[in-house]
């Protein structure tokens, strides 16, 4: 594991340079994405499964880009310092009005069209449930979390209108 | 004023004789167990380990000045050395203080006893009973200045609303729920999980329980299908620094929420303590954290392999996304 601390320092060096990653791409996404050689690969960690960082994360390294790994509700601090070069969104499902992806790509959508940073969306390489379970979010890598009792609503995927979506490949 | 049931993060650290009780935010929701802590040492470990938070660093700050000037003996308001040395003792403090954490202004709490102090020897006042007497009566006006706010809350929430919140608001947002519901208001609350520490689902989930809120956890990647399906009609949240133009910071995630809430024209109200010694939230140092933190959970690694992880604690929320702040203002003369 690269123990490097990121620094405020490195902030500044990484304007308009980093590529968010959500959702399970296909294999030949990561093909596509090491031929256009990325500054910085960025990858949400995609609550509850995590897979979006974890799948990522496995074919980024067979690919030898070492990507950054941040927690959901970071990507608008990326957006608010201008450090976002561009987005991509797994989708499961698409037409010529949007696309279905996994929860979590509207805030990247809505966050990109307010500063005008351009979304791309790839093919997913699996098909998720409407919604998850409460035991989905209540345990967090084995370890429960919230206290008992407590319900959750867990939606998995979510409509992005192609307003938001400047190509869908 | 109507006393209100008091949630055990609205004032989660306690002072007595010496020995400050911090409550470990921590273990909760699993123990409620509070840190005993009589030194500065002590108390800049308990705010560096995030076992106290927000509201909570505020009162050990104040308190720490407490306990250390408790251990200071027989100083008499004539003795213009030994009252030097007591000063002396007090910017001691506050520095070591003030290097815990970046974000939250601990220098603009430890400067007001600093200024007590030098007011004390500027008036030929015992230093150490007129800054212990100025912080019980500060704490006193911000307790009572809370407790009015929380009636604030109250008053902003409907019947029929369903609101969102993320990580967590020290207490406020819960008691305003309980009078809510004494109101007979049917509210419904969400909340953020809030990684990487779970506020959101430890602290917030807990306190909303036990003040008998109806209350519904929500992964932070939730909030934007929240708003585009009108489950929620209105976003709660508190702040953990303001700056003059408006502009505030608080836990990570929170810019976002103020952005998919102006598109889905969702109001953002937010909990601040105004202060204008910062000009804007450009202006505000926000901490990262250790990428550990975020790649492991409770020592157990999360992801596997070569990676790094960025962990900002803290966005900024520019003012023209708040509807309206819900501010308290405390002087430091009250």
């Amino acid at each position: 594991m690269n123990k490097k601390k990121i620094t405020n320092e490195d902030l500044k060096a990484m304007r308009q340079s980093i590529t968010i990653l959500y959702g399970v791409f296909k294999k030949t996404f990561y093909d596509i994405l090491k031929k256009s050689s990325p500054k910085e690969v960025f990858l949400l960690e995609g609550r509850p499964s995590l897979d979006s960082a974890k799948v990522s994360l496995r074919e980024l390294l067979k690919r030898k880009i070492t990507p950054t790994i941040i927690s959901d509700n970071m990507a608008g601090f990326l957006f608010y310092k201008g450090m976002v070069k561009e987005v991509y969104l797994a989708y499961q499902e698409a037409d010529r009005k949007g696309a279905v992806c996994d929860c979590g790509a509207l805030i990247l959508a809505i966050l990109s069209k307010d500063h005008n940073i351009p979304v791309k969306c790839f093919a997913s390489e699996r098909k998720t449930k409407f919604l998850g379970t409460t035991k989905d979010i209540v345990y967090f890598n084995g370890i429960k979390v919230a206290p008992k009792g407590v319900p959750a609503y867990v939606p998995l995927i979510e409509w992005v209108s192609k307003n938001y979506i400047a190509e869908i490949n | 004023m109507e006393k209100i049931k008091e949630s055990p993060l609205f004032w989660p650290v306690k002072y007595k004789a010496g020995v400050m009780e911090v409550l470990n935010e921590t273990l909760i929701p699993h123990k409620m167990h509070y840190v005993k802590v009589r030194s500065t040492k002590a108390a800049v470990g308990v705010i560096r380990e995030m076992k106290t938070r927000a509201f909570g660093q505020f009162l050990v700050v104040l308190y720490t000045f407490l306990l250390e000037l408790r251990k200071i003996k027989g100083v008499r308001a004539k003795d213009f050395k030994a009252q030097q040395k007591v000063l002396a003792r007090i910017k001691e403090v506050a520095s070591s203080l003030n290097k815990s954490r970046p974000t939250f202004p601990f220098s603009e709490v430890t400067g007001i006893v600093v200024r007590w102090a030098i007011m004390a020897i500027d008036a030929g006042l015992d230093i150490k009973s007129f800054v212990n007497q100025n912080i019980e009566g500060y704490l006193e006006s911000i307790r009572i200045k809370r407790l009015e706010r929380v009636g604030k809350i109250a008053e902003l929430i409907s019947d029929g609303d369903s609101i969102l919140t993320h990580c967590n608001v020290s207490g406020e947002l819960a008691m305003a729920a309980s009078i809510c519901k004494k109101q007979k208001k049917d509210v419904h609350f969400f909340v953020t999980e809030t990684r990487p520490y779970f506020q959101g689902a430890k602290l917030t989930c807990w306190e909303m329980k036990k003040m008998g809120a109806e209350v519904t956890l929500v992964a932070d990647n939730a909030i934007a299908t929240l708003m585009a399906d009108k489950t929620v009609n209105k976003v709660i949240v508190g702040s953990d620094r303001s700056c003059a133009n408006g502009d505030f910071a608080n836990k990570i995630g929170t810019y976002q929420i103020a952005v998919v809430a102006k598109y889905f024209n969702v109001p953002f109200y937010v909990l601040t303590q105004p202060s204008d010694k910062i000009r804007t939230g450009k202006d505000i140092p926000i901490e990262i954290r250790k990428q550990d933190e975020l790649l492991k959970y409770q020592g157990k690694k999360v992801f596997r392999g070569r990676v790094n992880a960025f962990y900002p604690g803290f966005d900024v929320v520019p003012h023209h996304l708040i509807t309206r702040p819900v501010p308290i203002r405390v002087t430091e003369n009250e």
